[in-house]
């Protein structure tokens, strides 16, 4: 199998040849063109109750795509919803917590469970539920703008919104930003405060802040 | 300090590294990182803007009513990222002190402290067309942020030029400037669309983008069901 990520960090998509026996999952709805050749099914991840949580809880669908070359090779791409960078990650036994929304593909032996983020999480601005991605394999995930990688050895401080993905050795706290006039009136409210060592991906966009603007035209 | 532009493009954002003793300006709400060790004080001016009425002018000038200032609070090197609500280009634009530039329709991102704001009114007309009748003026010398809604062209401007309103990010002050129509009349430009434009004439830099925000916020909005 082979994949290329091409056109970020503006509209970026991914694009995979697929060798025979080669099987890939993403997102529903996330194929924008595939070869003939490719045989797709639907399937639920990791079982009926898990597939159910994920969709309940993590924000995502029920349902992945299946895609897999049966007798000749082929070709398959995949363009998230919201246009922004798509990010690569290969898992080799460890895990990345993904917020909702942001799962985009995966390679067969990647397992994505849903995790309470607990009564904090309810605050981030990302969902109370996020996605645990683990096990071998190659991961790609995606954010709403550019997606900036950044290494965290202490602590750092994210808005609400923007984050899309971190390592589970960083753990985080929701808190004002300095004060109450600040927490008020600096537009920020509440950010997440990480801290540890590992890293944590960034959007510099938010759907929620779009949104908002877009109100005034309704 | 330093500033550095990510991911320039649809989704632009300005990474500042900030040395103890170094602060940065920001429109209030453009944060959406930092390091643990910056402070931010939020208030309705930034140096010479003045104050509460200053505050309310920018306001009305499309930009938010508080600023939020920067500074980092131990002895370490800091950062703050810094990113606008809509996809576009962010531009940084070094000044020397020489000429000021006009900010038009929220374009105002950040600034170095030695910069100073103040907000201007255009007149009445500037109400009838439908963008904001205030422009942010700034002075002094330093690096201004400005972010666009699509990508950012610049005009080199020897004589004169028309440019609808909603697609001015970012001007000199070299230049004479007034709100004027397109057409050869109110009516026909009203027709065409093109309700007021600027009309310049100079010599001067004039920054322009590719979208106009409000047209896009107009044909999007009546799609969606209503509240």
């Amino acid at each position: 199998m082979q994949f290329e990520i091409v056109g970020n960090p503006d509209y970026g998509e991914l694009k995979v040849v697929l060798d025979v026996g080669d099987v890939v999952l993403a997102e529903a709805g996330a194929m924008s063109r595939m070869s003939g050749g490719l045989e797709m099914q639907s399937r639920m991840m990791g079982g009926f109750l898990q597939a159910i949580a994920r969709k309940l809880v993590g924000g995502e669908s029920l349902f992945v795509g299946e895609y897999t070359a049966k007798e000749e090779p082929g070709y398959v791409a995949f363009a998230p919803g919201v246009p922004g960078c798509v990010q690569h990650r290969k898992l080799n036994g460890d895990s990345l917590i993904l917020t909702a929304g942001a799962f985009m593909a995966c390679t067969p032996d990647i397992n994505l469970k849903p995790v309470f983020g607990g009564f904090k999480a309810l605050f981030s601005g990302e969902g109370a539920f996020y996605l645990e991605a683990s096990g071998k394999g190659e991961l790609f995930f995606n954010g709403y703008g550019g997606v900036i990688e950044k290494e965290i050895d202490g602590e750092y401080i994210v808005d609400t919104g923007h984050v899309v993905a971190w390592e589970p050795s960083l753990d985080y706290q929701i808190t004002g930003m300095g004060g109450w006039k600040q927490t008020l009136f600096s537009g920020e409210g509440l950010v997440l405060r990480f801290s540890g060592q590992g890293k944590i991906w960034v959007q510099t966009r938010t759907m929620g802040n779009m949104a908002g603007w877009l109100r005034k035209y309704c | 300090m330093h500033v550095d532009i990510q991911k320039q493009g649809a989704f632009a954002s300005a990474l500042i590294k900030l040395s103890p003793g170094d602060e940065f300006v920001s429109d209030a709400g453009a944060m959406y990182r930092c390091s643990t060790n910056v402070d931010i004080d939020v208030t309705t001016k930034s140096r010479g803007s003045g104050g509460f009425f200053g505050g309310l002018k920018r306001l009305l000038s499309g930009e938010t009513f508080f600023l939020s200032t920067y500074r980092i609070t131990d002895s370490n090197v800091g950062e703050v990222g810094i990113a606008p609500t809509h996809m576009g280009e962010i531009w940084a634009i070094e000044m020397d002190g020489s000429v000021d530039w006009m900010c038009a329709g929220g374009s105002y991102l950040g600034s170095t402290p030695g910069l100073q704001l103040d907000t201007e009114f255009q007149g009445f007309k500037g109400f009838f067309s439908g963008e904001a009748p205030f422009f942010v003026r700034v002075s002094g010398r330093g690096t201004l942020l400005v972010a666009a809604f699509g990508r950012i062209s610049e005009q080199n401007l020897d004589g004169d030029m028309i440019i609808d309103t909603g697609h001015v990010v970012a001007f000199e002050d070299t230049m004479e400037y007034k709100l004027s129509k397109a057409g050869s009349s109110w009516f026909q430009s009203f027709l065409a669309g093109e309700g007021i434009v600027l009309d310049f004439e100079g010599a001067g830099k004039i920054l322009t983008q590719s979208q106009n925000l409000k047209d896009f916020g107009k044909d999007l909005g009546p799609r969606l069901p209503p509240r």
